[in-house]
Parts: structure tokens; C-alpha cells; sequence
């Protein structure tokens, strides 16, 4: 080793600047992570976050062009020197986009996975060897046969970490890996970079879920435009201050107990926790002392929203059957009433119809029986096109939707399509830029922007339809807290002006702070249909065994005694007026 | 295409593919030896009968009659009526008259065209691409332009169903598609996502294959296996060597 530090990732005083770009990615950068450890990097979107993992993995400087200074080691091969094919023995990477990550030269998973393996030319019965190893690591033993391309997006994201993996680099850096992923895996993506990094694997990611962050990282690195501003153990640095100066935010458990703690309800000297462990723990501490729990009934305010079923209708859809060419029946008989200013989660597991019904609303898809009403019309007395003035679909492959040469354009197209004039239709653009904050962004090319700033482009371009409806499927995937925050005000905004939102989502913590109405499915039918605040335990029960129950109310759950209600119901109001970003460094005892 | 593949474990399967390929070669080869008035059909019918040993006779069938039937029936009447030479036997047929030699012409165009699609299409039945690639690979194909090749195999499926889903993202931002035809400036919408996401995915798949090594010096392994022979060898010597010996004696008829 020429290596003199025992650093296994050694950077000094790195810059670098995109041949691009016009200010600097990364400036100064020093960063030194120890064999085995497990470092988290936050930050907003634009930090520098994917550059820096970009560095980590050897792509920078000689893959992506640009003005490079300092000194950067990655298992002690200096990756200026050295060739991004000579790098791969020494680190892996694994971006977001599980899609455009496949090699496309393998026509089953499990020759996906030996690919790498082949070129680097491991002898046979060794690849045999890693690829069973891998398909069993990452639960994909049955999939071993399929086409990759025959494959869902969080399948797809989890051959590609499989296929790295299977190459058994010592470090490993995933950029936003949690991206495409439903809960269940993500929980078990966690359980498996702990294994690796117990086993002696370095793992840098980068992520916007800051309580997974909490949940896996030892360390924490933030960056904010491109700067280096805070480094340490995970626990002190995810409730530093500066995170809410700069709007990353804190992960949720510490937001809801620094909002206990401003109610006199955390224990004075205990520090804010990351996890939801941590936060039920420390308000067990103070529950047990009952009297305190008195002065709190103002804050345990009633429900804010008014009742779902009191609205004017706007979508009505009763008994629809659907069955797809293929014989499965995707839907098994659907009622349901959407009405005027609500703001409804629809959830369920993959699979369960969500994607279905949602085709049904704008009459993408038309019912096998039964019939959907969109503004009283039955869809199959109208066209798509039409249903749009009603009821506008943002999906969740923004890829699919994007043309335009510069953001306004990409907004344009909405508007004209249903002959607003000239006037209306920039009225209408400049409304839905504003209500995004992409205002700043209107001439440039929506590719140019940050992943999380384009998906905020492609739910503006269908926001400015300034349809009734307006449906966002997974919204906040790879969304930085200060874009989810915008969804969260489009989601206000639009209930006071009467309208409508509808979302599909794994993001359970979202659905609960942004939206009323809750509403699960499974097995192409509705199994509970509710609002937030009037779950009992049954209910939550239903929807912890089908996707999972959001922060607050697990946390609130898991605090079940009946004497402790009224911390529930300050955790439950808390959470559902507080997002990551709304809690204030308040002073502390 | 990937789809043209049918797994199977019959000899015509089981065959190295440069010997399935040498094969094929020697059949064009006989197509354009061999009269047109009988040979096409000959080979055609010998094809369904190898067709048939490896199990892929019906599906073949279907395919070939799918793709060159609505070709002869158009060359039939085009040439029939079209076919130049002024001292042609006329046909009269009702308002429209066709000629002896047309007919003759359009029949061994569509004949030869029968025996060619079933006989490049017999190889892809029984043979992977990855296995047809791999095998050119080693006899000196660039990796490159089979990895290309291999690719565009993979992606063509994939793309249509994002094509689907391009159709579903615009028309739910109110583009009109149902009602009459699209109009030019609607197709924009519809293209351009396909081509832009290709454009940012070419450097991100860079990335990954930089990443899986594919560039990485040294040799390489393989995990698909072909299984050769030496009779296998000898076949294939014979075969090239009937090719280059009917090539021959075709050139050799012209000089005598």
C-alpha cells in the first residue's frame, strides 16, 4: 500500500468543476472514510451530492470532463492516474436509474449479474458461484430466468446493486438508491449494507430520505453547494441547526420530539433522536410523569379537515370491473366518490390495481363493468383529451412525459392542447412555475435541471391543465425536503381553491402530512377508505400489514397505553402541521 | 429478435451456430442456383421439414405466411399487370389484363422470398442470439458491434411498451389522439421523449458498463458455452467448401 493514512476513501482539498458547468460541483473537499464504515451524504438537490459520489467511484476526472484539483485515493489507487476499467476491482456504483444501468448485452438476470464478472475475467465456476451468491442476497432466485427488461423498477434497481455486489468491491456507492424502491425493500436494503459493511464493505450513499439516512448511516456527510458544511456521527449531525438553516431539514423523529420538547414533554438533558426507537423512548420517559401531560389539550387540537364525504362530487366510480387481454382481473368491483377540495393517498402494494384505477379516472382505461362518471360525463362517452380539463395525470416515468427544449415550453403544451388562448395559457403557466418555485428555471432545458427539479417540472407541466383533479403518481421519488415542501403547499393550495389531488405513493410520511383522505387497496379492491385522523387501531393495524404505518403514527402506535394519548395526539398534530423543514432550533432548556 | 428464439433440446438446437450458419449460407446459395420454377419450393418444403424435427414447424409457418403473403399477393398483381416487355402473352382477366410472363416473374420472386425468410428464420428459431453473437465473437467480431447487436435486440421490445407509456403521458395532458389523425405537431410530443431519454440514458449506460468492467483489459470469460465437434468441423469445412464449388461452376457455366 502507498497509502499512508489508513483511509480505504482519502480526499484532499478536492475541487472540481464540470467542463459545463459554471461554478464548482465540489470545492474543497476533504473527506477521509475508514475501512467498513458506513457514511451517508445529504444534502439538497444540486449539493453535489451525485458528483461526490461520482468522485468516490473513479469517474471523476476521467469520465466526466472538467477542471480538477487536489489529491483523491480510493483504495489506494489515485484516481487521476489510474483508468475507470482498472478502478472497478476497487469500487462499485450504483446510480438511481436502475434502467439505463443494465447492461443490455444479458438476456436473463442471472447473466446480468455475471457480466461484469465475465470481463473481468473470474473462471466459470466462480461466477456460477458469486451469481447464485447474489440472487440470494437480494431475494431474486426466482427471477433468475426472466428478461431484465421484463422486470419492475425497484426489480430492475435491485439487479443492478446485485450485479455490483457480485463483482465484491470493497467500497460501494450508491447514489440514491432508495429512489425506485417500495418500503419492504428498502427496509431490507438497509439489513443488507449492514451485513456487507459488518463484512468489512466501505459504503458511501447518498440519499434524500433523511430518516433511512438516520437508520444506516454511522456517519454523515452534508454538502451544500458543493461545500463541505457539517461531518460527524449521524445522531449529532442530523439535528444540527445549520441542517434547517440550509433547508435539508431533520429527519422526522426529530422534528416530532423537538416539537415534544417545546410542549414539555422530552426530558430536558436527552438529546434529539434520528429513529423512531429513540422518539418513543424518550416520550415514555416523560408519559410515565402523567401530570405533565395536563397543559396540553390546546395542542391536541381537533381534526383542521372537514369530512370527505361532505364534498361535491367530482369523480364517481361505481362497481368497475377490469380485466386486462391477459385474463387478469385487475380490478374487482370499485366504488368510490372523489370529491371537490379533497386531498386523498391512495396506497396499497405493488400490484394491489393502484396504477389501474388510476387510468380509469382520466379514461386511459375504460371498465370491464361498471362506470366511471368524470364531471357527469361516463368516459366512455368522452375521449382522454377531453377528460383532462377535469382531470390531469402526472406519472411517475417523467422520462415518458418530458419534449420541451426549455421548461416554460414543457408547460405550454397542457394549456394550448385544450385551446386555452395565448393569454390563458401563460396566465396559467406563470401560476403553475410560481407554485413549483421553478420560476427561476423557466428558460432552461428541463434535462439541464437535477433530477428532483425535473420531476417538479413534469408535475408543473401537468399542474398548469389547472384541471380539478390532478393525480401525481409516486411524486416525491428522489425529491429533496424543500421540493417535497412545494407538493405539500400545491397540496393546500389546491384544497383552498376547491380542487382536488389525488396521490399514489410508497412515501407514507408525505401522505400523512400533505393529504386528508386515505384510501388502501389490495387485490383490486378497497379495503379501507378513511381519513387520517379518524384511524383506530384496527385501521392502522390494516394499513401497517399493507404498506406501513407513516412516522407518527407508528411512533404513536408503539406509545399505545391510553394514559399516553395525549402524546399521541400532540405526535399525530405535529406531524400532520410540521414537515422536516417547518421545525425552528427553538431554544432549549 | 430476441422474441424469434424457441428453447428447445433438438438437434437443430443442439448444433454449434457457426454450422447452423455455414448451413444457411450454402441454402441462399442453392436458392439462386437452382431453377427458380422448382427449386425455391424444394428448399422450402426441405426447411419445414428440418422445421419440423426441431418442433418450430408451426410457429415458423405462421410467421413466413404472415409476412409473405400479403408480399405476393401484391407482387402477383402489380407485376402481372406491370411486367414491361411488350410481347408479353397477354392474360385477359375480366377489366384487367395480365401478362403470361409477369405471373411467372412475380411467382419466383415470391417463391425465393418464401424459401429465404424460412430458411433465415429456422436459424433464429433454434438459435440464441447470445449464442449466434458469442460464436461470431470469437471467430474475430468486434465486441463492440455484437454488444451493439445484442442490444438492439434487448431495447426494441422495451421500447414499444415506452411508447405506450409516452402515448399515455401526453394524452393525459389533454393531446387529442382519438379522434381523427394525428396531426404533425402532435407526433413531437410522442417522439421526442423517446429520442431525448435515449440521448441522457447513452451516457448513463457508459457509465455502467465502465462500471461492469467492459472495458477493463485482460481476457475474458464466458458464461454461455457452445458445444462443438470435430464432426461438427468437418461439416462445416464441407459446407463452405460445396459453396465455394457451386459459386464456381456457376462462374464457370459463363465461360462455356
Amino acid at each position: 500500500m502507498n497509502q499512508p493514512s489508513n483511509s480505504i476513501i482519502d480526499l484532499r482539498d478536492v475541487s472540481f468543476t464540470y467542463s459545463i458547468g459554471t461554478r464548482p460541483a465540489l470545492s474543497h473537499i476533504n473527506l477521509a472514510i475508514a475501512p467498513g464504515q458506513i457514511c451517508g451524504v445529504v444534502g439538497r438537490a444540486g449539493a453535489g451530492k451525485s458528483t461526490l459520489c461520482a468522485l468516490c467511484a473513479g469517474f471523476i476526472p476521467n469520465f466526466y470532463e472538467g477542471t480538477f484539483s487536489g489529491a483523491a485515493t480510493i483504495d489506494g489507487q489515485d484516481v487521476v492516474q489510474r483508468a475507470v476499467a482498472e478502478l472497478v476491482r476497487h469500487v462499485g456504483l450504483v446510480g438511481s436509474n436502475a434502467f439505463s444501468q443494465i447492461s443490455g448485452a444479458r438476456f436473463t438476470v442471472s447473466e446480468e449479474i455475471g457480466f461484469g464478472l465475465e470481463n473481468i475475467g473470474l473462471p466459470r465456476e466462480e461466477i456460477i458461484e458469486r451469481i447464485e451468491w447474489a440472487l440470494g442476497a437480494l431475494h431474486m432466485s426466482e427471477l433468475r430466468d426472466r428478461s431484465p427488461y421484463a422486470l419492475s423498477g425497484g426489480q430492475q434497481q435491485r439487479l443492478v446493486l446485485a450485479a455490483t455486489l457480485a463483482m465484491r468491491p470493497p467500497v460501494l456507492v450508491l447514489d440514491e438508491p432508495t429512489a425506485q424502491l417500495d418500503p419492504p425493500t428498502i427496509e431490507s436494503l438497509a439489513e443488507l449494507l449492514r451485513d456487507l459493511s459488518r463484512q468489512g464493505t466501505t459504503i458511501l450513499f447518498a440519499e434524500h430520505r433523511l430518516e433511512w439516512a438516520a437508520t444506516l448511516a454511522e456517519r454523515i456527510v452534508v454538502l451544500d453547494t458543493g461545500e463541505l458544511i457539517a461531518d460527524g456521527p449521524a445522531a449529532e449531525v442530523l439535528t444540527e441547526p445549520i441542517l434547517l438553516e440550509r433547508q435539508i431539514g431533520w429527519p422526522r423523529p426529530a422534528i416530532l420530539a423537538n416539537a415534544a420538547r417545546d410542549a414539555g414533554l422530552w426530558p430536558g438533558t436527552r438529546p434529539l433522536p434520528i429513529a423512531v426507537d429513540g422518539l418513543v423512548a424518550g416520550l415514555r420517559e416523560t408519559g410515565s410523569a402523567s401530570e405533565r401531560l395536563a397543559p396540553t389539550p390546546s395542542t391536541a387540537a381537533a381534526p383542521s379537515v372537514t369530512p370527505a364525504t361532505s364534498q361535491a362530487p367530482i369523480i364517481e366510480i361505481s362497481n368497475v370491473r377490469f380485466s386486462y387481454p391477459s385474463g387478469v382481473e385487475a380490478l374487482k368491483g370499485i366504488s368510490l366518490t372523489i370529491g371537490k377540495g379533497e386531498r386523498i393517498a391512495l396506497l396499497g402494494r405493488n400490484g394491489a390495481g393502484k396504477s389501474t384505477l388510476l387510468r380509469h379516472l382520466n379514461g386511459l382505461l375504460l371498465p370491464s363493468a361498471g362506470q366511471v362518471l368524470v364531471a357527469g360525463t361516463d368516459t366512455r362517452k368522452t375521449t382522454v383529451a377531453r377528460c383532462a380539463r377535469h382531470v390531469g395525470i402526472v406519472f411517475q416515468d417523467i422520462r415518458n412525459q418530458l419534449f420541451a427544449r426549455t421548461v416554460r415550453d414543457e408547460l405550454r403544451f397542457g394549456p394550448r392542447n385544450l385551446g386555452y388562448s395565448t393569454a390563458e395559457t401563460e396566465q396559467k403557466v406563470d401560476r403553475a412555475l410560481d407554485a413549483l418555485g421553478l420560476t427561476d428555471f423557466a428558460n432552461i432545458h428541463p434535462y439541464d435541471l437535477p433530477p428532483a427539479l425535473r420531476r417538479l417540472v413534469a408535475i408543473a407541466a401537468v399542474a398548469a391543465l389547472e384541471s380539478t383533479v390532478l393525480i401525481l403518481d409516486e411524486p416525491t421519488a428522489g425529491l429533496d425536503n424543500p421540493s417535497i415542501e412545494r407538493l405539500n403547499n400545491l397540496a393546500a393550495n389546491l384544497a383552498a381553491q376547491n380542487r382536488t389531488m389525488v396521490v399514489v405513493s410508497h412515501d407514507l410520511d408525505f401522505c400523512f402530512e400533505a393529504l386528508d383522505r386515505v384510501i388502501v387497496m389490495k387485490d383490486g379492491q378497497v379495503i379501507l377508505d378513511s381519513n387520517w385522523d379518524r384511524l383506530d387501531h384496527n385501521a392502522r393495524t390494516i394499513i401497517a400489514d399493507t404498506v406501513e404505518l407513516p412516522l407518527a403514527l407508528a411512533a404513536d402506535e408503539a406509545l399505545a397505553a391510553p394514559e399516553q394519548s395525549a402524546i399521541g395526539q400532540l405526535l399525530t398534530h405535529t406531524a400532520q402541521t410540521l414537515t422536516p423543514l417547518h421545525a425552528q432550533p427553538t431554544t432549549r432548556a | 429478435m430476441q422474441s424469434s428464439y424457441s428453447p428447445g433440446i433438438s438437434l437443430l438446437h443442439r448444433l454449434h451456430p457457426l454450422t447452423k450458419l455455414a448451413a444457411v449460407a450454402l441454402l441462399l446459395v442453392l436458392l439462386y442456383i437452382l431453377p427458380g420454377e422448382w427449386g425455391s419450393l424444394l428448399l422450402f418444403a426441405f426447411v419445414l421439414i428440418l422445421a419440423f424435427t426441431a418442433g418450430v414447424a408451426g410457429s415458423l409457418l405462421r410467421t413466413v405466411l404472415r409476412v409473405i403473403l400479403p408480399l405476393a399477393f401484391s407482387l402477383f398483381l402489380i407485376q402481372g399487370i406491370l411486367f414491361p416487355p411488350a410481347d408479353a402473352t397477354p392474360i385477359p382477366l375480366g377489366p384487367i389484363t395480365l401478362t403470361r410472363e409477369g405471373l411467372l416473374f412475380a411467382y419466383i420472386t415470391s417463391a425465393r422470398l418464401l424459401a429465404m425468410s424460412a430458411i433465415v428464420l429456422l436459424l433464429l428459431r433454434t438459435t440464441h442470439p447470445a449464442d449466434l453473437v458469442y460464436a461470431l465473437t470469437q471467430r474475430g467480431l468486434p465486441r463492440s458491434i455484437g454488444y451493439i447487436l445484442l442490444v438492439t435486440l434487448q431495447i426494441i421490445p422495451d421500447m414499444s411498451a415506452r411508447a405506450t407509456a409516452i402515448l399515455e403521458a401526453q394524452r393525459s395532458r389533454g393531446l387529442e389522439t382519438q379522434r381523427g389523425f394525428l396531426r404533425f405537431r402532435g407526433l413531437v410530443p410522442l417522439i421526442s421523449p423517446l429520442v431525448v431519454g435515449a440521448l441522457v440514458d447513452v451516457e448513463e449506460r457508459a457509465m455502467a458498463l465502465e462500471s461492469r468492467a467492459y472495458t477493463a483489459p485482460g481476457p475474458k470469460t464466458s458464461l454461455r458455452q457452445l458445444f462443438d465437434s470435430p464432426a461438427q468441423r468437418v461439416v462445416r469445412v464441407l459446407l463452405l467448401l460445396s459453396i465455394l464449388a457451386l459459386i464456381a461452376w456457376r462462374i464457370a457455366q459463363y465461360f462455356m
